[in-house]
């Protein structure tokens, strides 16, 4: 992995510089102007033709009334944007949208500070007890989320699950037959947890793995400053990782704002509705009630919610590859 | 330097503390699925199966098509892996490497294309699909697949590409090697580790995905082990111990698979995360 | 997507081994002789075909037609979806099984082939009142199969411990021996979750409420009615004598799993339930026992709600001749007659109710089965219990101390929207 550290301690360097992307050499003249193309080309097929299709196809369905009825007997009713101002001006909508935001701010929060902080400790460990942590680490990860999600429902389990047992044996006697999933918060408390354990290892192994990359020079001339613990991460780790923290950070807004199968397995979105985030909204409102047009909708503002809450990131990658190339 | 005890000891401990943490869940379902239904559902929780027992994986495997459910998803899961995987190493070298008009967008796309809700657009994808009469067979599972984690897959290799360095490449073509043979010869090899790391990421969204398979294959000959997992709930009603054990049938391909793949995984994803 | 519990919905199926019949799709099968080679897919529910008389049905149909029969189970888990799709394929199940309470909208969405002849040739004297939902708008849609309705299943050991020997005989009387129960302190008087919907549609109907109402030329929720508020309150003293979740049906966990381990004097649920708790616990056969759930007065058993699934033939079905053909064997007198003696279920014809003797299960239900009601059946109806089902969202609300105008006044929204939603 040698290489990979030099390129890694290259590029914050010299970041307009060479940062991991060729100077323009002969070797690009040498080869034809087609090749990188033809290889894009099966990417860029896949992606844009078959997600392409499917988003144009989703894009069709959004403006039309679409259910049950119409899907059995195969008919096409245009409805022009009703389902998009049905949808907008519902109150619920505006509420789950900023309700999936502050969810997604809180476990991404938690899920950076708690990942970061293993990942951190990582470093320090010996070797054994590493193995050990990475170990525990990497499991959780492959937890297949369907399997997890299952195993989840069992641990808060009203009757015989294993968290209310310990908690009432630590004392707290009222836990003892607690029904998470009776309230809004214990609900999204327990699929905090599930969500946080599930995805903390991705960021603490990675940070674990990019701060091995740092040169220790870096840090051993920190040291001579007499930096401590918390000055060495801001004035070395941090600046030094900071496209890292940039790309994970990006990574997992992504996967928690979109993440369906914790949410909506653990309480349906319940109770009340209220622990829907837009994708499970978008689901109840589409699949269950079969309204597949309205869900459709749905979906395309989803998307543009999600791109705007990355566009600051987006904006940044794409400035960043006009510097490097 | 010395530290005092407790300066040396707190790593560790919290370490114990931590791997106690993030194991709990996983020895919990297999614990279950092998403790005997008296254990599961006793006043007292028992920690560890004294008198394990067999019945509830029985239970479980019993299910009618069970072994076909098992080789559709393998089949799903190895087949749209390595068809991005593949797809992805041709677009990433292109984008570290190559200067072109284009890269940009392309670029954009990809990362665009993470965002895709797939649970939403189901039915979509199941309308063309069936107006293509081409629903209960795997093909278009493994299409839609090889789409969920392609986009990862690109921005994610196109790290372990740029950091191999450009040097031995061109050191191979001086050698008289076309760009091609550089690239099977030198640059592959090197990327082995960074291909095993991406493709976990391939590996545990398609064995887990079920919004699809559940509308696109009505047909058991046609469906994977997700659908077999959560009609389990159903099924099993609150036979925690038939559950686990399907759970834990279900988690153990993917549990060997990045324990062994864990040290490269570890190097691995790093570069590409950099990169984002 | 949460299995409605027994007052199913329907299913169906999808053609599977269609491939060899592939290519004479188009042209009529003109009678029994020619479907050699043919396969007829059936979707039953899970749960719902007893495994003899599926035997039965099938080698009969097999023998007379020559075609091959093709059952599949399906689960109850997102079935709506499933069988909405499939019966936009061009290969759906030829026959499903569907819920009576679902069977009007589905009727509109033109996915259920016309069965008037059918009707005419098998259906002169079936009973009325489960013929009602699969007639839509003056047609025959779909057949009926099975009714059932809820029963008081309970412990006789638990009961014995307690000292009760009279069933109960009034509602009065029953609350009695639970209370009974819950002094004697070995066991939970009831299991009733908070959301066992089906039962209090029951206890509705008994106290004469509606659910819905016509506003004009729409229909709107009448939750907030006090004969629905009163209802409730019934549903709500049964309900404190569980400590079952108040935010969860019956299936989650299942009941009779609960009720198998011994530790629970009765619940409230379907005849066949028995024989799930049975099956997790075989030790408990010999306690169980059946009694018609009271009403206020002795003379008059508690309103309950007739679930019961129809068959129905796909409109895109290529096999339509066929699956008639199915249908009247497994709905013939014969057959007809060895289900309700295989499960206690309420048969389509009057003149086989007398098969039920026998059946425990079967001969407690069947006092209150001429008392019993259903949902609305509007095609309006199917969206409202679509998960998240706003009553189950109201009862929970109630049980949780609410009062039910309140707690009709939070859900009405959610429910007109349901109602009015676009067909």
């Amino acid at each position: 992995m040698s290489a990979q550290t030099e390129e890694a301690a290259a590029r914050p360097a010299s970041r307009t510089g060479k940062g991991g992307a060729p100077p323009a050499s002969g070797v690009s003249q040498r080869t034809g102007r087609a090749v990188p193309y033809l290889l894009i080309l099966p990417a860029a097929v896949f992606t844009v033709l078959l997600l392409g299709w499917i988003m144009v196809q989703n894009g069709l369905l959004s403006f039309q009334n679409l259910n049950r009825r119409q899907l059995i007997r195969r008919t096409t009713e245009w409805i022009g944007f009703d389902n998009y101002t049905d949808t907008l001006g519902h109150e619920e909508f505006w509420r789950v949208t900023l309700r999936s935001v502050v969810f997604t701010a809180v476990n991404v929060a938690l899920v950076m500070v708690v990942g970061c902080l293993i990942g951190l400790l990582l470093a320090r460990l010996g070797k054994r007890t590493r193995l050990l942590l990475l170990l525990g680490l990497v499991l959780a990860w492959a937890m297949p989320v369907v399997a997890a999600t299952t195993v989840f429902q069992w641990l808060f389990a009203q009757r015989f699950g294993v968290v209310n047992h310990v908690l009432d044996q630590l004392g707290w006697h009222s836990m003892a037959e607690y029904n998470w999933t009776s309230g809004q918060f214990s609900t999204f408390f327990v699929i905090t947890v599930l969500l946080v354990w599930q995805s903390v290892p991705f960021v603490a192994i990675n940070l674990y793995a990019a701060t091995t990359t740092i040169p220790k020079e870096l840090y051993e001339a920190a040291a001579l400053d007499g930096a401590g613990v918390w000055k060495r991460f801001t004035s070395v780790t941090f600046p030094f990782l900071k496209p890292f923290f940039y790309a994970t950070t990006f990574l997992e807004v992504i996967w928690i704002f979109k993440s369906f199968t914790q949410v909506f397995v653990i309480n349906e979105g319940g109770p009340d509705r209220l622990t829907e985030t837009l994708p499970v909204y978008a689901f109840v409102e589409g699949m269950n009630n079969q309204h597949f047009g309205m869900g459709a909708a749905i979906s395309i503002l989803t998307i543009l919610i999600l791109l705007a809450l990355t566009a600051y990131y987006l904006r940044l990658v794409l400035k960043q590859e006009e510097d490097e190339l | 330097m010395k530290r005092s005890l407790i300066g040396r000891i707190w790593p560790g401990a919290t370490a114990v503390v931590l791997f106690l943490g993030f194991v709990f869940p996983v020895y919990w379902m297999f614990a279950t699925a092998f403790k005997a239904n008296k254990d599961i559902v006793g006043d007292d929780p028992v920690w560890f199966p004294t008198s394990p027992t067999l019945e509830h994986f029985e239970k479980a495997v019993d299910a009618e098509g069970f072994w076909t459910f098992v080789a559709n998803s393998f089949i799903t899961t190895a087949v749209a892996v390595l068809l991005s995987l593949v797809i992805a190493l041709l677009a990433s070298f292109a984008i570290a490497r190559m200067r072109f008009r284009g890269r940009r967008s392309f670029i954009l796309v990809m990362m665009m294309a993470q965002m895709a809700p797939w649970e939403v657009m189901v039915i979509a994808y199941y309308m063309m699909v069936r107006d293509a009469d081409m629903l209960n067979s795997l093909a278009p599972l493994i299409a839609i697949y090889t789409l969920m984690v392609l986009p990862f897959t690109v921005l994610t290799l196109r790290g372990y590409v740029a950091a191999v360095p450009k040097e031995l490449e061109e050191s191979a073509m001086v050698d008289g090697c076309t760009r091609g043979q550089a690239f099977r010869k030198v640059i592959f090899p090197l990327l082995a580790p960074g291909l095993m790391a991406t493709s976990l990421f391939g590996f545990i969204t398609v064995w887990n995905e079920f919004p699809y398979v559940l509308i696109l294959s009505k047909d058991p000959s046609a469906q994977t082990l997700p659908l077999w997992l959560t009609g389990f709930r159903t099924t099993f009603g609150d036979d925690w111990g038939a559950t686990m054990a399907a759970s834990s049938l279900f988690a153990v391909p993917i549990l060997i698979l990045f324990v062994f793949l864990q040290r490269k995984a570890v190097g691995g994803l790093t570069s590409g995360a950099v990169k984002g | 997507m949460k299995r409605g519990l027994i007052a199913a919905t329907g299913v169906a199926a999808l053609l599977v081994s269609v491939a060899a019949c592939g290519s004479d799709s188009g042209d009529k099968d003109s009678g029994s002789g020619d479907s050699k080679g043919k396969t007829l897919t059936v979707w039953f529910m899970d749960g719902s075909n007893p495994p003899k008389w599926t035997e039965t049905v099938k080698s009969e149909f097999e023998q007379k037609t020559g075609a091959k029969l093709d059952v599949q189970i399906q689960k109850w888990d997102n079935i709506q979806q499933k069988l909405t799709t499939a019966l936009s394929e061009s290969t759906p199940p030829d026959v499903f099984e569907i819920g009576n309470t679902q069977t009007p909208s589905y009727a509109a969405t033109g996915g259920l082939a016309d069965l008037e002849d059918l009707k005419k040739e098998i259906g002169k004297d079936w009973t009325d009142s489960l013929n009602k939902p699969s007639v839509f708008e003056g047609t025959q849609y779909a057949a009926p199969w099975w009714a059932a309705n809820r029963v008081v299943i309970y412990n006789k050991k638990v009961w014995a411990d307690a000292g009760i020997k009279d069933i109960p005989k009034t509602r009065a009387d029953l609350f009695k021996a639970f209370e009974a129960i819950q002094k004697k302190g070995d066991a939970e008087p009831l299991y009733l979750p908070g959301q066992n919907w089906y039962f209090f549609d029951g206890l509705t109907i008994g106290a004469g409420a509606d659910l819905v109402k016509k506003d004009g030329n729409k229909y709107v929720s009448n939750l907030a009615d006090p004969k629905v508020g009163k209802a409730m309150e019934v549903y709500k003293q049964y309900q404190a004598f569980s400590k079952a979740p108040k935010d969860k049906d019956e299936a989650t966990p299942q009941q009779a799993d609960v009720f198998a381990k011994g530790k629970t004097g009765a619940f409230i649920g379907m005849g066949w339930e028995a024989d799930t708790a049975i099956k997790a616990n075989p030790e408990i056969k010999k306690d169980i026992g059946f009694f018609t759930i009271p009403g206020e007065t002795a003379d008059k058993p508690e309103g309950v709600f007739l679930g019961g699934s129809n068959l129905a033939i796909a409109e895109r079905s290529k096999n339509k001749e066929l699956a008639e053909e199915f249908l009247k064997i497994a709905l013939s007198d014969k057959n007809e007659g060895a289900l309700v003696k295989e499960v206690g279920s309420i048969p389509n014809k009057e003149s086989l109710l007398a098969q039920v003797k026998g059946h425990g299960a079967g001969e407690a239900a069947a006092p209150a089965a001429k008392g019993g009601g259903t949902t609305p059946l509007i095609a309006e109806w199917a969206a409202v219990e679509n998960a998240p089902n706003p009553i189950k969202a109201y009862m929970t609300a109630v049980l949780n101390g609410k009062s039910p105008e309140d707690a009709a006044k939070q859900v009405e929204g959610e429910m007109n929207k349901r109602l009015s939603q676009k067909q």
